[in-house]
């Protein structure tokens, strides 16, 4: 029986100059890659019991339908490919080489005890040796690990089985295309123009609709609902308009269409303060500095001025031919920003109250800020220009025109937010509306832009927090959201979603800088605990300003 | 001999017409996961009626003439019964991660040995292309399961052929499957659609980590 397989191995030895190359090498990457990452899973086991039952009697192998081999041929017998090989005298299935294939799978260990190097290729070797001697070790999955499954002289049949129990087709052929696919077109202004066209949610940093809608710090427990809520029925969803104001005193004014409200926070009490003239509505409130006086701004361009301990008007003080969207104090100074793109300055103490005029923007004024020590005052417009301008420059009646003290033209949307720094003089943040929606951190002494933030949506302001380093800014459609950006590292603090039904349009600080008050089209002015306020050590006399803490004590 | 002559002709012609049928449909296929998938930026795609609904064809002068290379070298495929499988990978460009495997298995169906003279009975055209049509409107609603990319993304075709198949040589190269870890990987399975000849199975295959 011996002498039966010898000769048969050895005429597939001579058979074996005659396969094909195709068949011989099949080391296409992908078969290597699958082959490297083999395991025969479970069979190996099996395949040693059968051994094992091997030892027993290794006479019955040759007649034992259940052979090991015999199963893991079973499983490509279908391979017409495979049966062609075996025709062209390569492989003959279920002849004596199968057989033949169960020795050499029970010796090839030993060859390799034996310190053979190359196990294949000696088939007739193998052949000679007492191959019924039990060797119940068979296949350990370590001696799978060491085969080589390619060695240049594997045979087509072994190479099928490994390709076989590592689940690849080797007689099919993975190709690509010899080049990759051409890239999308690199047009620069192309580019420029698809990111401005893109869609709300591709923005960067927008997070998946299927993650959790508010992402919150850990270190820190930021609240994702209001503190307090207040009915604001009549807001006008306009997004150029400023219509909240908090001030020193603990006072909210807000702005209903016509009205103007105050919300006292200490004792929770509402008046009504003021009521703008026939035909036409209040686009902005705004608290002088000491929070004794309100300006109120006008669609038709004038500034009221009122007092608002007693609720009596002071005095109006006309002269823009446009809405007033947005307005600052700086003292005795109240500045106005106009649709006409003007800023002009009052001073609320001469009757003669344009004191400087500032021509910068080419539309609508949306954002004035001054800094707090009234040296700038940062302005946005609707022309996407930030603008700084020194307050020592520019007057009314000058024969020359005044020039901002710094422009920057960054921004691809209409600059609402804008906020000084609080802690550093120089900086200055400023947000963009829908089609830009980032934020920037410039440093007015050098004119640099320090930071830049991608957000997810319209930015309709921007607060710098009075007591850590961080920044605020709220958001449009689709987010709606508030967040809260680290500084200087930009990142993420915290995220709440849909703060409010629609866009958040205003914000607005608490005198102590704990509270957050944000209004919306939604009609409603929402009050969030985002800060605390660093507890001093010396607390010898009651702050002057009664805040956060009575609302606290309201609720 | 004339009545054998006659049943060849429609025969052989559906061989043809059906390998036809097939490219074209890879092609809108093709288009269509590019569109949708957003490895193209969106204004590159026009809108054009075809299987009586409208699908997005890309404009793109370059991608247009690869993918046609591509598609002409399928058809060839498709004529002598040599490709099995046909694989749009969409790779993430950066880290050459498999993010997507949109899978079309095309089996060669026997024609039923028949000993008489009739001819099988052909599938209509309308039929074929209501089954194209679901197949792709399947493509579209994959959007809504599908993660989206965070990251910008390319495209890679992998043709599975048999080892017999006449490969141009220079012009396509053995690759690796652009496999997903099994363990990483969520198969979803699409529509088919079949010709008298071809059998198209979709499916798509996707990296998906918790």
């Amino acid at each position: 029986m011996s002498s039966t397989a010898t000769k048969s191995s050895t005429g597939s030895h001579k058979s074996n100059p005659k396969t094909p190359s195709r068949t011989r090498a099949p080391l296409t990457p992908s078969l290597t890659a699958g082959l490297n990452a083999l395991s025969l899973g479970g069979s190996p086991a099996k395949r040693r019991t059968h051994i094992q039952d091997l030892t027993g009697n290794p006479f019955l192998t040759l007649s034992r339908p259940a052979s090991p081999v015999k199963q893991v041929t079973s499983g490509f017998v279908v391979n017409a490919d495979l049966q062609r090989q075996a025709n062209s005298g390569v492989v003959r299935r279920g002849g004596i080489e199968s057989r033949m294939d169960v020795v050499r799978h029970d010796y090839f260990p030993t060859t390799q005890a034996k310190g053979s190097p190359r196990r294949s290729r000696s088939m007739g070797r193998l052949a000679q040796e007492d191959r019924f001697l039990p060797r119940v070790r068979g296949l350990d999955d370590a001696d799978v690990a060491s085969m080589k499954p390619f060695h240049p002289d594997g045979s087509p049949r072994h190479v099928a089985r490994l390709a076989e129990a590592a689940g690849i087709n080797i007689n099919e052929r993975i190709l690509k295309y010899h080049e990759p696919p051409p890239a999308p077109s690199a047009d620069k202004d192309l580019a420029q123009q698809r990111v401005h066209a893109r869609s709300l949610y591709q923005r960067p940093g927008a997070i998946g609709t299927a993650t959790s809608s508010t992402v919150t710090s850990k270190t820190r427990k930021i609240p994702t609902q209001p503190e307090r809520v207040l009915d604001a029925p009549g807001m006008v969803d306009d997004f150029y308009l400023n219509l909240l104001s908090w001030s020193v005193q603990n006072v909210v004014a807000v702005a209903l269409s016509e009205s103007t409200y105050i919300w006292r926070a200490d004792t929770g009490s509402v008046t009504q303060i003021a009521e703008a003239p026939q035909g036409t509505y209040v686009s902005s409130v705004s608290f002088a500095n000491d929070g004794a006086f309100l300006a109120i701004g006008l669609g038709t361009g004038e500034v009221e001025l009122w007092d608002v301990e007693s609720g009596t008007k002071l005095r109006t003080m006309a002269g823009h031919q446009g809405q007033l969207a947005c307005m600052s104090w700086n003292g005795h100074i109240v500045s106005s920003g106009c649709g006409d793109g003007s800023i002009w300055h009052h001073d609320v103490r001469v009757a003669r109250h344009k004191v400087c005029e500032l021509l910068g923007h080419t539309g609508e004024v949306c954002g004035l800020e001054w800094r707090s020590d009234g040296e700038y005052l940062a302005s946005g417009g609707n022309d996407n220009v930030v603008n700084v301008w020194d307050s020592r420059m520019g007057d009314a009646g000058g024969d020359h025109e005044a020039q901002p003290f710094m422009t920057k033209r960054t921004h691809t949307a209409a600059v609402k937010g804008l906020s000084w720094c609080p802690w550093q003089p120089s900086l200055l943040a400023t947000g963009g509306g829908t089609s830009d929606a980032s934020l920037h951190i410039w440093n007015i002494t050098t004119g640099a832009r320090i930071h830049s933030v991608k957000t997810p949506s319209q930015i309709t302001s921007v607060k710098f927090a009075p007591h850590k380093k961080e920044i605020l800014t709220t958001h449009g459609y689709p987010t709606n959201s508030i967040m809260i950006h680290a500084y200087p590292s930009m990142e993420r603090v915290a995220e709440i979603r849909d703060a409010h039904d629609s866009r958040v349009l205003f914000s607005q600080l608490s005198p102590q800088g704990d509270l957050v008050c944000t209004g919306a089209g939604d009609e409603n002015l929402k009050f969030w605990r985002l800060w605390e306020v660093p507890k001093k050590k010396k607390d010898s006399k009651p702050s002057r300003n009664l805040t956060g803490e009575s609302i606290l004590q309201l609720r | 001999m004339a009545t054998k002559q006659q049943s060849r002709t429609p025969q052989s012609i559906s061989i043809k017409g059906s390998c036809d049928l097939v490219t074209e449909f890879f092609k809108f296929g093709v288009n269509q996961i590019l569109f949708h998938r957003g490895v193209y930026p969106s204004d590159d795609f026009v809108m054009v009626k075809k299987y009586g609904q409208t699908v997005l064809v890309t404009q793109d002068l370059a991608l247009e003439n690869y993918l046609d290379r591509i598609l002409k070298q399928l058809n060839k495929w498709l004529l002598t019964g040599s490709v099995t499988q046909l694989v749009l990978a969409i790779i993430a460009r950066d880290t050459r991660v498999t993010l997507e495997r949109w899978v079309f298995d095309v089996t060669v169906q026997e024609p039923p040995p028949t000993e008489d003279e009739a001819p099988p009975p052909t599938k209509p055209e309308a039929a074929i292309q209501s089954e194209i049509r679901r197949i792709l409107k399947q493509i579209v609603s994959s959007e809504t399961f599908l993660p989206n990319f965070e990251d910008p993304t390319v495209f890679n075709i992998l043709a599975y052929t048999k080892q017999s198949a006449d490969i141009p040589a220079e012009e396509w190269v053995d690759t690796d499957p652009m496999a997903i870890e099994a363990g990483k990987s969520q198969q979803v399975k699409l529509r088919s659609f079949s010709t008298d000849v071809h059998r198209i199975e979709a499916m798509v295959a996707y990296r998906y980590e918790e």
